[in-house]
């Protein structure tokens, strides 16, 4: 019974997977008339059209190899500085780390917009008081597209590959040098190659998150029309009329190479690391790095400067401007950026809408993939293996491309709820899977298996069992999971975009078209809104968390 | 679905037929058949990866065999034709895990009242059980700490009161001991065959560690690859192994290759003579005799001697090439024909190393192998 429950479940999740992407297959095959569904006829054109694209894909590769590079580099640098040498301070640092990644991807690219535009950014501004000529930077680039996606990107590469260095047996290098080996040498023969897959891992990582980001390109490079692969399938679905087909395959090619790059890095994981990985927690031995830590701690401090503070501050100090100059003037400060946002209903309802289907996501999310990762890791159910593979498909997917899938699957589906909070609710619950399981599948993996065995053998029925044991062990897990998944959806992007009707609006397309049709600092003050709300509501959460997670059990 | 009932503290009786059980293409048990008496105390003995505890799981249920069939106090609850397979919670059993498998996030008291309250007793007479079950494993006091706050042999008494509490008709011990210190492990090893006797139930228990297995078994099943090498009684397999494995897996022991020498026996025993052309007398304990034979000697069977002891057999010059002071004993490392041996004493009059001796077997204690 139990078993026919789990794999129902799990053959339900899949289909939800699977069923967006066979979509998006069978309208990059459709070669009749673009908007007609189902497909008037099939074949190849669109795929043998898209060479036409060529300097797309160019785009797309030079950004991501550019970001990649600048990524994987801030993630060493500071992954060395923060777990291998004695840099004052560095346990604070490790925790200001995850900043980057919660300040996110599309509040850098507007940010740095208002430091680093050509004409009108700050630090341009500014040069040119000082007698530049012309601009300073410029993040309109590529290159200046890639460092946005770089920065906050790091602290994903930081997290890889610090792990990487925490976790390498200290008697590995202490064995060399005991054996006669001085540091350089050590560092060159024992150090590096027992990192290096670990950061070919993170780098093959990052390359495929970069092919498929999104907001950055958007936000930076559409008023330029430089587009990448993301955002070019935005711009063919967007306009009048709609090319479906040809985003469509588009969304294929990417998908075909992100797919490969997962299976590389899956590959490089589970082969390379050896020796660093053994599971054993490991107290990493700290390099002394005498004068050198106080210029260590400086550019662990500038990085998150530029990737956490600076933006911040700029967006901070456009939202009570009147007219976002670098220069401050008396009379032009005002707080009406934020009463307008904030009497907007469209603003509004967009940021309940989107706390709404954060609260939603989480919580179903939770319960959905809590009992998918304990079937997955626990059951031994037969054709879990598959149903994990499946689940775990929407992480090579660029989140534009699934919901571009969705987009079709759910237009023909016979319950109207295109165009409603459901269908983004369904969108979320899909691309979020990897990381709920992964975050859930993190605690599950680590509850010894004989603590639910040892209920079983006093006699416990499986239910019991689930709610006595299981799920009071799990719950630290769950609350993560859930302050994960909230996170993501109020800040989701990519799959919003597409698939917010005009009466669901959510915060995150509104700010972007907000940044496009109305005024910047009004844009800066609904950024700053919506990470306002995030944060209170993540440290409304923690405090609650933190007291489950250190008293496990004791409220029971 | 009905709960489990709190046992009557009735003795069950294990029947295991041609057990095997597969990890994908990897046979882990082939083919092993053995039975356990009601109230008797049986250890599965043999290393790492022998199958030991993967028998003892397929018996609790939490491993599901391929074939063969398990039976408890008569009834099948696994067979492989018909097919018969009843879930671990539905059969009686208890277990002591080796990780101890103690519930972090409940208080000691909890972990062990866990089975009572699956099986619905009243609280008084839970509270009862449990304040009982800890005075047993002298944990009385501590019933309202929090399991997380154990240490690891607090933990190892709280798992056994949790396995006892409910009277289950079996107990099952996958190697409980092997997470403790050394000195800790002797004292609980005793504890719990103290605890056997006194609750007079039937118990499986399953280990790596020769003395434990010695000290705390009725019977001993020794086991390599998934088959059973011996089974016999603590003695028996001890004084008597069958083969070179047993021999060297229980205690340390001397092989002495030889060919028979049929002509020499007298009095019962078999006489060998080594390539060395050393002639060494035996005993077969029924044994079959082959053309080229194995005689095992325990390295404590084998006694030094400065001088020549008068009208003893197997007595042999040799010459000690290593003594190693262990504490309770000492080990000697002598040549004897060109061959080494290794020769444990309790040190009285310790010989010095170069100084050529006497050894002296009884034949009673060069056993014949059987392979």
């Amino acid at each position: 019974m139990a078993r026919l429950v789990s794999l129902a479940v799990g053959g339900a999740a899949a289909v939800l997977v699977l069923y967006p992407i066979f979509f998006l297959l069978q309208a990059s095959l459709s070669v009749g008339d673009p908007q007609a569904r189902p497909p008037e006829a099939y074949g190849l054109d669109n795929f043998a059209d898209l060479p036409r694209y060529g300097h797309i894909f160019a785009n797309t590769v030079t950004v991501a190899v550019a970001a990649t590079v600048m990524a994987v580099l801030f993630g060493f640098i500071m992954g060395w500085i923060l777990s291998r040498t004695n840099v004052p301070g560095r346990a604070a640092l490790e925790q200001l780390m995850a900043l980057p990644y919660y300040v996110t991807p599309l509040m850098g690219a507007l940010a740095w917009s208002l430091i680093g535009s050509p004409s009108g950014g700050f630090l341009n501004q500014l040069w040119r008081a000082l007698g530049g000529d012309g601009h300073l930077i410029d993040v309109t680039t590529p290159y200046g597209i890639a460092w946005v996606m770089a920065l906050f990107e790091g602290s994903v590469a930081f997290v890889m590959i610090g792990a990487v260095m925490k976790s390498m047996d200290p008697a590995l290098e202490e064995a060399s040098q005991v054996l006669g080996a001085g540091r350089l040498r050590t560092m060159l023969r024992i150090t590096l190659p027992l990192v290096l897959p670990g950061v070919l891992g993170a780098a093959i990582f990052v390359f495929a998150e970069m092919l498929g980001s999104f907001s950055a390109a958007l936000v930076l490079g559409l008023p330029n029309r430089f587009y990448v692969v993301t955002t070019a399938m935005y711009q063919l679905v967007s306009q009048y009329p709609p090319q479906f087909p040809r985003a469509a395959a588009m969304g294929v090619s990417l998908f075909a190479v992100m797919f490969a790059m997962v299976y590389v890095y899956r590959r490089v994981v589970s082969r390379g690391n050896y020796v660093t990985i053994t599971g054993k927690a490991f107290r990493p031995r700290v390099m002394s790095v005498g004068r050198l830590r106080w210029p260590l701690l400086a550019v662990g401090a500038a990085y998150l400067g530029v990737a956490v503070v600076l933006p911040i501050v700029a967006l901070l100090y456009a939202s009570i401007q009147r007219l976002a100059t670098a220069f401050p003037k008396a009379g032009n400060f005002t707080l009406e950026n934020y009463r307008t946002a904030l009497s907007l209903d469209a603003v509004r309802s967009a940021l309940w809408n989107s706390l709404l289907l954060g609260v939603g996501t989480a919580s179903l999310g939770v319960l959905i993939m809590g009992f998918l990762a304990w079937m997955i890791y626990r059951s031994r159910l037969p054709g879990v293996g598959v149903i994990e593979y499946v689940l775990m498909f929407p992480q090579a997917v660029p989140r534009l491309v699934f919901a571009f899938g969705m987009l079709w699957a759910w237009l023909i589906f016979p319950i109207p709820i295109y165009g409603t909070l459901w269908l983004l609710l369904i969108a979320y619950l899909t691309v979020f899977l990897p990381l709920g399981l992964r975050t859930i599948s993190g605690v599950i993996l680590q509850i010894d298996r004989s603590l639910e065995e040892s209920a079983q053998m006093c006699g416990a029925s499986w239910s019991y069992r689930l709610r006595t044991v299981t799920m009071p062990l799990l719950r630290p897990g769950l609350i993560a999971a859930w302050l994960l998944l909230f996170i993501a959806s109020v800040r989701e992007l990519g799959a919003s975009i597409l698939l917010m009707g005009p009466h669901s609006k959510v915060i995150t397309p509104a700010i972007v078209e907000s940044w496009f049709s109305t005024s910047t600092e009004l844009t800066a003050a609904m950024a700053l809104l919506q990470t306002l709300a995030v944060a209170v509501a993540l440290v409304l959460l923690f405090t609650v968390a933190r007291r489950a997670i250190q008293h496990p059990g004791e409220g029971a | 679905m009905s709960a489990p009932v709190v046992g009557s503290g009735r003795k069950a009786s294990i029947e295991v037929r041609d057990l095997v059980v597969r990890y994908g293409k990897v046979a882990a048990v082939r083919g092993v058949s053995f039975t356990v008496a009601a109230g008797e105390h049986l250890t599965l003995l043999g290393p790492s990866g022998c199958g030991k505890t993967t028998t003892l799981r397929a018996i609790a249920g939490l491993e599901q065999p391929e074939s063969g069939e398990i039976r408890i106090d008569g009834s099948p609850v696994f067979s492989s034709s018909p097919r018969v397979q009843v879930p671990p919670e539905k059969r009686g059993l208890s277990m002591v895990f080796q990780s101890y498998a103690i519930w972090p996030h409940m208080t000691v008291f909890d972990n062990v009242a866990y089975g009572l309250r699956v099986r619905k007793l009243p609280a008084a007479e839970i509270a009862e059980r449990v304040r009982g079950a800890l005075e047993l494993v002298q944990m009385g006091d501590l019933a309202a700490r929090s399991a997380s706050k154990l240490s690891g042999g607090q933990q190892q008494r709280v798992a056994l009161a949790r396995a006892f509490v409910f009277s289950p008709s079996v107990l099952l011990f996958d190697e409980p001991l092997s997470n403790l210190d050394a000195k800790l492990r002797a004292e609980m090893r005793l504890e719990i065959k103290e605890l056997q006797r006194r609750l007079d139930i039937t118990s499986v228990y399953v280990t790596h560690d020769l003395e434990e297995a010695l000290a705390i078994s009725d019977r001993i099943v020794v086991m390599r690859d998934g088959v059973i090498e011996q089974m016999g009684t603590p003695n028996e397999i001890y004084d008597l192994p069958r083969n070179t494995f047993v021999a060297d897996f229980v205690g340390s022991a001397n092989l002495i290759r030889g060919r028979h020498r049929p002509d020499l026996e007298r009095d019962g025993l078999v006489v060998l003579e080594t390539a060395a052309g050393d002639i060494v007398h035996g005993t077969a304990f029924g044994r079959r005799v082959g053309p080229e034979a194995l005689l095992s000697i325990r390295t404590v069977h084998v006694r030094l001697s400065r001088a020549r002891p008068a009208g003893a057999l197997n007595v042999w010059p040799a010459t000690v090439r290593r003594r190693v002071f262990q504490g309770d004993f000492t080990q000697y490392h002598v040549d004897w024909s060109g061959r080494s041996l290794v020769i444990r004493e309790v040190a009285t009059d310790p010989v010095a190393e170069g100084e050529t001796v006497f050894l002296v077997v009884e034949p009673r204690h060069c056993v014949l192998l059987e392979d």
